[in-house]
């Protein structure tokens, strides 16, 4: 694809920019060459590669080592990507941060079934330490998380790192596989893990500023999980009746035509107070249970949702994003369900529209973290505003 | 949709509720047991994380007041901050040296250019010098020029006193002629404001301008010494030399080497050889002692003769500074000059001592003469009297006797020749008085009332007798005179009128004319030919040879033209023959307001011509004329250089050298040139002087001529006051040409 190349190539020369991005298809002859050469020659402290399931994850985190200088790579696989055209599908996305603006500490959090809370919190305190020593002069931070998306641990990890996390706000994404859920796979200078979460803390001389939205409004529709296998986020009884007939009977659809599409368009939020949260419906197994993205305990109650018009709300928030002037990039993580729903609406064009008009990019995921939370069927991000005065 | 599926019986709807109530039921009550639980870990978060955003929200509206405050911190911080900055732009873009000091004296800030005079003391003006230190620094510095007899402590004494004065300015001398004004300003905050205005242009340009001032004046003094055409030097108080002109050395002959600045007086009067001689006024020590007197000098002036030749006169005066001014001016012209006036002098006085002499003798001849003379006219008289009385004694005796007319009228007749003879002799007698120096008149006011009142009675009847008539008209005048010798006059001049008057009238009258009383006797006889004018006042001259010798001997106006001669009445004719004449007197008038004149007339015109030291030449070839012109003139104490032709006055002139201040010309000099040809050849070598012709002559030409030439015309007879008027005129043109 000559026409992306040069697109690429236009973007990644953009010295001014906060962020170096690139932009290849996954069926490039030499996809990292590509990205290397859009990239220029500007030092970068860190590159995130977002790579559609449709490339070879392990061939090209293995060719990208030692192709961006002192930069650690961390990637991921991505269940579709946010590219120049917005909502997008065999792409591998380069997200190079500049070392003149930015300073990335990334490491690696491996075995999420495992983990020791206390250790995972003194490292990312000292990890922060470290960072803050690095770079004092940069005032603005927050934390990228990219975790397994079928690790299933989420909410546990999450929890642990907000302890450690002072005044850092946390955002990420879950990785995908498009919409097979089989295989995802992260990496960290190549090196390829899974049931793993790569964190890089960034501070820069940007502001950067991390949101997370929804577009769902709970309704009075409410059903109580009677019956769950908690660690496999399985709901196996509704109200005392069978999950997935219980979930169907109370959409008035038929049990047998449950999928993705049905669980995008009526998603299930638990109300704490008067914040919900969505707690999407990942699929339906052969008998009858539904497999959550998220955490589930028997005897919470579930309340189905409503959408509201996901274009103009999405555009109505990125436009607050601009209140104080526009960014010049968000790093976004859309939840799978999203995509799909917009798939299913017919407004992809739309909000591919307004996501190249607010020079979005990142990953469709399998789930998104902000804070101490793992939420689905938002768009969490942040967005990267112009560098302040360098003087200053 | 209901959590019941309405479609179930309602037993399996009973068992979902209770399975769902169960399972409500194990989540409440075990909720905090599974705390490690994903879903609970979540639901934890949740709660935390919207507690957390809560106070996130109040922290970041703390925050944002705080970043508000920050922000107002910060730019009033950089308000104060640029408002420093712009004060310190601003006081370092002032010329001056600039420090602010608090009401404590400590130096708050100061621009570069403070003290930068005194860098050698005061190398650092950081912000908390105290203004005593300050002081104490500059004090010290090496560039600071101390006044005489001050110390760095005491000027740093004086300067701290000074500071405690509400205002201070003063100037500060720094080596090398620089000069610093400092002054000093109270601000509001009670703390001080000290400029340093660097006024070294300022003090030298004002001291060029006043160096160039004085050049100036300096170089107008030497001009003016030096146009000046006298020798001038100045000397100091210490009696140096401290000004003089070229034309000094010219005149004392010394060498411009020896009159340098600073040359003592005592060196240089020594200089002066023994050529220099001290004629008159001071000798040589009386000079070096007024020159070195202490306190005030008089002026001195005295004269030095160098040499035969040159005479120089010396005047010296003190000025107030105790110097003194001496000024040599070369008199060496006007000493010869006075010399030649001298030397003519001496042979005027020779000759007039020689024409004196000449004089004396015929004077005494004639005094002799005339008062053998009168003597013998006096005795005569007297003598004749005697029997002429006697005779009309006898004749009148014999009257009474003679029975016969005819013999009565003879006896008449010889009766009246005796009357004349009488008048004859009395007539004699009074020009023989008039004659003589033992006249004395007795001047006093007279009503003219009272003497034409007698004399009318007394002429009518000679009037009446030849058919005349005779008008006298009245005067309220009073005059000064001498009233018996006016009378005579009058009486004359009124019978001589009668006499000569065959038809017609006399008139007599008196009018005021300028403080005197003109008095007219008119008649309307034959009048008198111009050419006899000068000769009617003579003895014994009558023009009318038909006229009766009983008429008289003529006597009359040679008695009126003596009589206001030695009166002073100045005397005039007119005359046309034909027409009548008259004669005038003028008459001093008492001005009633005035006290009575002492003075005579006469001394009156000497006044302005006593002084002048005018010379004359007088030519005039009728010796008599010449004689009394020259007695009258001299009187007014004019020099009288007298000739009696043109030859004889133009010889006179050459010898002399010398040019008269006035000309007196006769117009008709015997057969030589006349007047007129003598002026035109005298103005020929000597220029235009003052000149007077004198002559009975008429004619409207010769008036023209003596108009064309700017000459004075005096018609004889000569009026005394005429010719006193010319003269003082001559002085004055004189006096305002030697000026």
């Amino acid at each position: 694809m000559d026409g992306a190349q040069r697109d690429a190539t236009a973007d990644g020369a953009r010295q001014d920019a906060a962020l170096c991005v690139a932009q290849v298809a996954c069926d490039h002859p030499a996809p990292i060459d590509a990205i290397c050469a859009d990239l220029g020659d500007r030092a970068l402290d860190l590159v995130c590669l977002f790579i559609s399931p449709q490339a070879d994850f392990h061939a090209l985190t293995n060719a990208a080592i030692g192709r961006f200088g002192e930069a650690d790579v961390l990637a991921c696989t991505t269940a579709g990507e946010l590219g120049r055209d917005g909502y997008e599908d065999g792409q591998i996305i380069a997200v190079g941060y500049p070392s003149d603006l930015f300073s990335v500490v990334s490491y690696v959090i491996d075995g999420l079934d495992t983990l020791d809370e206390q250790t995972v919190i003194d490292e990312l305190i000292q990890r922060r330490l470290a960072l803050t020593r690095q770079a004092p002069e940069m005032t603005s931070e927050f934390v990228f998380l990219m975790v397994d998306g079928l690790s299933m641990r989420e909410e546990n990890l999450t929890a642990m790192l907000a302890a450690g996390l002072g005044p850092m706000p946390l955002f990420g994404g879950s990785s995908g596989d498009g919409t097979s859920f089989r295989q995802t796979y992260l990496s960290r200078n190549g090196a390829v893990v899974q049931n793993a979460a790569l964190v890089a803390l960034v501070r820069s001389r940007c502001r950067a500023k991390v949101f997370s939205l929804d577009h769902l409004v709970p309704t009075e529709t409410r059903m109580v999980v009677t019956r769950a296998k908690l660690d496999q986020r399985l709901v196996s009884q509704i109200n005392g009746a069978p999950a997935a007939a219980e979930y169907a009977r109370l959409l008035g659809k038929d049990p047998t035509q449950l999928d993705p599409f049905i669980f995008a368009a009526h998603p299930v939020v638990v109300r704490l107070g008067d914040s919900h949260h969505v707690r999407a419906i990942r699929q339906v197994t052969e008998d009858g249970e539904l497999i959550f993205f998220s955490a589930i305990d028997e005897g919470m109650v579930l309340t189905l949702a409503d959408h509201t018009d996901m274009a103009g709300h999405l555009r109505r928030e990125l436009d607050a994003l601009e209140r104080e002037g526009a960014p010049q990039h968000i790093l976004g993580c859309d939840c799978i369900l999203r995509k799909i729903e917009a798939g299913q609406t017919q407004k992809t064009r739309e909000l591919s529209q307004i996501l190249r008009d607010k020079r979005v990019i990142g990953f469709n995921t399998y789930g998104e973290q902000i804070g101490a939370l793992h939420v689905n069927q938002t768009f969490t991000g942040v967005a990267i505003y112009p560098p302040e005065d360098p003087d200053r | 949709m209901s959590l019941i599926n309405p479609a179930d019986s309602i037993e399996e709807q009973n068992a979902k509720l209770q399975t769902i109530a169960a399972a409500l039921m194990k989540r409440v009550e075990y909720d905090t047991a599974q705390s490690g639980a994903a879903y609970a870990q979540f639901e934890r978060a949740a709660l935390l994380e919207k507690r957390v955003r809560e106070r996130t929200l109040e922290l970041e509206r703390t925050l944002d007041l705080l970043h508000d405050s920050n922000a107002q911190l910060a730019r009033a911080n950089q308000e104060t901050e640029a408002a420093r900055r712009n004060l310190a732009d601003a006081i370092e873009t002032v010329s001056e040296g600039f420090a602010l000091f608090d009401g404590a004296d400590v130096l708050v800030m100061c621009n570069s250019r403070f003290c930068r005079y005194f860098r050698d003391t005061v190398p650092q003006l950081d912000p908390g010098l105290s203004f005593a230190e300050y002081v104490a620094q500059v004090s010290r510095s090496a560039h600071l020029a101390l006044p005489k007899g001050e110390t760095a402590e005491s000027w740093t004494a004086k300067r701290i006193q000074r500071h405690k004065d509400r205002h201070v300015m003063f100037n500060v001398q720094l080596s090398q002629d620089r000069w610093v004004q400092v002054s000093e300003h109270r601000t509001a905050t009670g703390g001080t404001v000290v400029l340093q205005t660097d006024v070294t242009d300022l003090i030298r340009l004002e001291r060029q301008e006043r160096t160039r001032l004085k050049d100036k004046q300096a170089r107008m003094i030497r001009a003016t010494l030096d146009h000046l055409n006298q020798g001038v030097c100045i000397f100091d108080e210490d009696a140096r030399l401290v000004g003089w002109n070229q034309k000094l050395g010219a005149l004392l002959s010394l060498p411009a080497r020896r009159l340098q600045l600073g040359v003592t007086f005592i060196g240089l009067l020594d200089q002066l050889d023994d050529e220099f001689r001290f004629v008159r006024g001071l000798d040589r020590d009386g000079f070096r002692h007024w020159a070195l007197a202490a306190g005030p000098r008089p002026p001195v002036s005295f004269e030095v003769r160098d040499g035969a030749q040159s005479s120089l006169q010396i005047f010296g005066r003190g000025m107030p500074d105790g110097g003194f001014v001496i000024s040599v001016t070369d008199v060496t012209a006007e000493r010869e000059a006075a010399q030649k006036l001298s030397d003519l002098n001496e042979i005027l006085e020779q000759r007039v001592m020689e024409r004196t002499l000449e004089l004396e003798d015929a004077l005494s001849a004639a005094e002799r003469a005339n008062a053998s003379k009168s003597r013998f006219v006096a005795a005569a008289s007297h003598d004749l009297l005697q029997p002429l009385s006697a005779a009309k004694l006898f004749l009148s005796s014999l009257a009474d006797r003679l029975p016969d007319d005819r013999d009565r009228q003879v006896l008449g007749k010889a009766e009246s020749a005796l009357s004349s003879a009488e008048q004859l002799i009395d007539a004699l007698l009074d020009i023989s008085k008039l004659e003589s120096d033992g006249l004395s008149f007795d001047i006093r006011p007279v009503a003219l009332r009272e003497i034409f009142a007698p004399l009318r009675d007394e002429m009518e009847v000679m009037a009446d007798r030849k058919g005349l008539t005779l008008r006298v008209l009245d005067s309220s005048l009073t005059v000064e005179t001498d009233p018996a010798y006016l009378r005579r006059v009058v009486q004359n001049l009124m019978a001589n009128a009668i006499r000569y008057t065959d038809t017609g009238r006399v008139v007599v009258g008196a009018r005021r004319s300028a403080g005197s009383a003109r008095i007219e006797v008119w008649d309307t006889g034959p009048g008198i030919a111009e050419a006899d004018q000068g000769t009617i006042f003579e003895e014994f001259k009558r023009l009318d040879t038909t006229a009766s010798s009983n008429d008289g001997l003529g006597l009359g106006l040679a008695i009126v033209e003596r009589a206001c001669a030695r009166l002073g009445h100045p005397l005039g004719l007119w005359s046309e023959p034909g027409r009548g004449a008259c004669f005038m007197v003028n008459v001093p008038i008492v001005d009633r307001a005035a006290p009575r004149r002492t003075q005579s007339a006469r001394r009156v015109y000497a006044t302005g011509l006593a002084h002048a030291g005018l010379i004359v030449l007088l030519v005039e070839n009728d010796p008599q004329l010449r004689r009394a012109i020259t007695i009258l003139v001299e009187s007014w104490g004019v020099n009288v250089l007298e000739a009696e032709d043109a030859v004889t006055a133009r010889e006179l002139l050459r010898d002399l050298d010398l040019a008269p201040d006035a000309l007196l010309l006769d117009y008709r000099l015997g057969s030589g040139p006349t007047g007129l040809e003598l002026y035109d050849e005298i103005a020929r070598d000597l220029g235009t002087l003052p000149c007077a012709l004198v002559t009975a002559d008429r004619a409207p030409e010769l008036r023209q001529a003596c108009a064309d030439r700017g000459l004075e015309l005096l018609p004889k007879p000569l009026d005394r006051h005429k010719l006193a008027r010319f003269l003082e005129t001559s002085a004055r043109a004189a006096v305002e040409s030697v000026r």
